[in-house]
């Protein structure tokens, strides 16, 4: 009974911002989970086949539903939005419920997107107020910083790519660095066997498809990757960078001047403004701000701005808000039209 | 029959033929009343042994379910199979034949691809540039979709393959696939090529039994026999 005072509260504050409720659907087609989360997620959703043949699951995760329902109406304007419910997910540990309890707000389709990060992390500290701790930790990142980092490094375009598409997984980004530390990825015995190949096969009709590829395709992509290897040497010093990089971290008001200084020291053609963070002040209700380059590793569809709000409360550290930039989503989604997005969840257990 | 050992025998293949050594080297005559094609058979001797001969798939599902205590089947089916199954079958002894490799294959005239990292660039670019995904045809759905996800590899589709895997890129079914091969005769000879890397799992014929058999009368002798 007290968490759903609690979290009728916090939907107030959230209201009192100018967000609007909508309810969401609770069935949603598979198909949309599978095209923005591959394979994987298949493991973690209950899905079924209705009388038409089509997969459909249980919503899995509230914010895509959300984004779902903008695409699906076709809206094109700004919206404020905000929602309560539940998502089910399986889980391989017996003892985590099927069951989760979802509260989030978002700003979909608006052109000012500094503006509504701010908003964002603004409406979830008007929130919190209605919560009692003692301190906390509010801790922001920006996916968008490491990228541009990567594209300024001095390796083969398809290693920066490969590097900004597993920034969000860990362990897996780790073991690329260790790739990139180590021997070089073209073989060069295999390579001039295949050379024969290749010029045999630039003989054929390049518009011929070979299981979904065209030989145009295949050709073009064996050219550029034997002709842009990778060297060793420099891939151990890109990795160094950044290792050091991805371990800044300072009070959010530091945040400009730590970053250009690590880009002046690395030589790397890049500088960061203090109005490009959504806060300047390293203390705000009852919270440190810290800036951290390594946050927001834990979704793929984060490409901005992150956060996340922890409140330590009876001696226990508790983590309240996450949210972030989600700019993909919706084109993920099949929208032909790049629409911003940025979001939050309360995390109410 | 409360106390009767249910053992499974794969029914029919290689592997059949192989674990039917394993049972004449122990002195163990297998009986089949209605001739070679019965799948119920005994054993000479041995009043509490039924033998079951079965799917080597079927095999470790009836094990999971408790409804074989003993069964003969390979590494890589016990592995595929879901995660509560395993966890009611207990792997008794690797045996030194039936072996073969789950491995990616993709279609040979692709010359850029030698690597699942390849693989992994590949898959970006289906979704990004053809909005498609990467199809990979499999009997293997769980095993495949682990490796290529712990590779890299997150944007492709599973199709579910019952045989024939070797043919589905030529057929627009899917653009690569992973199967078990001994030799890679088939792949090779299908215009398939093994990726550098693409090997997913080592299998093997294996001896299993079921957790929930454990306390079988006569249960324990006969899986010492085995191992």
């Amino acid at each position: 009974m007290k968490s759903k005072n609690l979290s009728e509260k916090i939907l107030r504050s959230v209201k009192s911002k100018g967000f609007k409720y909508i309810e969401l659907p609770s069935v949603i087609e598979a198909n949309h989970i599978v095209q923005r989360s591959g394979e994987n997620f298949r493991k973690f959703i209950f899905s079924f086949i209705d009388q038409n043949g089509s997969e459909l699951c249980l919503r899995p995760d509230l914010t895509i539903v959300s984004c779902l329902r903008y695409l699906e109406n076709n809206l094109k304007t700004k919206e404020k939005i905000f929602y309560s419910g539940q998502a089910y997910r399986k889980s391989n540990n017996k003892k985590d419920s099927i069951i989760r309890d979802q509260i989030g707000f978002e700003i979909i389709g608006s052109k000012d997107e500094k503006k509504d990060d701010k908003e964002i992390i603004d409406t979830s500290l008007k929130s919190i107020k209605n919560l009692k701790y003692s301190t906390g930790t509010l801790t922001i990142g920006n996916v968008e910083i490491f990228n541009l980092l990567i594209s300024k490094l001095d390796i083969p375009k398809r290693w920066k790519l490969r590097l900004s598409r597993h920034f969000w997984r860990e362990s897996y980004f780790n073991d690329l660095l260790k790739r990139l530390e180590t021997n070089s990825d073209v073989d060069p015995t295999i390579v001039e066997v295949d050379k024969k190949r290749y010029l045999k096969m630039t003989k054929e009709n390049k518009s011929s498809i070979i299981a979904g590829r065209s030989i145009d395709e295949i050709l073009k992509r064996f050219d550029k990757k034997i002709k842009d290897p990778r060297r060793p040497s420099k891939g151990r010093n890109v990795s160094k960078i950044i290792r050091g990089f991805l371990k800044i971290k300072c009070p959010i008001n530091k945040a400009a001047q730590e970053l250009n200084k690590f880009f002046k020291k690395n030589k790397i053609n890049l500088a960061v403004d203090q109005k490009y963070f959504p806060l300047s002040n390293k203390k705000v209700s009852k919270l440190n701000v810290i800036f951290s380059t390594a946050f927001g590793r834990q979704l793929e569809y984060y490409t901005g701005m992150v956060f996340k709000i922890d409140i330590k409360s009876k001696n226990k550290i508790k983590n309240i808000f996450n949210g972030g930039r989600y700019d993909q989503l919706i084109s993920d989604l099949g929208s032909k039209k790049k629409v911003p997005a940025v979001g939050a969840a309360i995390n109410l257990k | 029959m409360k106390n009767t050992i249910n053992i499974g025998i794969p029914s029919k293949g290689r592997l059949r033929k192989d674990v039917l050594k394993i049972f004449k080297r122990k002195k163990l005559k297998l009986i089949s009343e209605r001739g070679e094609r019965d799948l119920i058979g005994s054993i000479k001797n041995k009043k509490n042994l039924k033998i079951l001969y079965l799917h080597a798939r079927e095999i470790i599902e009836r094990l999971g379910d408790g409804s074989l205590d003993i069964g003969f089947s390979g590494f890589d089916l016990f592995k595929e199979s879901e995660f509560n199954t395993q966890k009611k079958i207990n792997l008794v002894k690797k045996y030194d034949f039936g072996k073969a490799n789950l491995v990616v294959a993709i279609p040979d005239p692709w010359i850029d691809v030698q690597t699942v990292a390849d693989l992994e660039e590949i898959a970006f670019e289906f979704r990004d540039k053809k909005k498609k995904r990467l199809r990979v045809a499999t009997k293997y759905p769980n095993l495949t979709r682990d490796f290529l996800f712990s590779k890299g590899v997150t944007q492709f589709q599973i199709v579910e393959s019952l045989g024939a895997t070797e043919v589905y890129p030529f057929t627009g079914s899917a653009n690569l696939i992973s199967d078990i091969t001994s030799t890679g005769k088939t792949i090779k000879s299908n215009n398939l090529r093994i990726l550098k890397d693409g090997e997913i799992l080592k299998s093997q014929a294996c001896v299993f039994s079921s957790k929930k058999s454990f306390s079988k009368i006569g249960l324990k002798n006969i899986i010492k026999l085995f191992s």
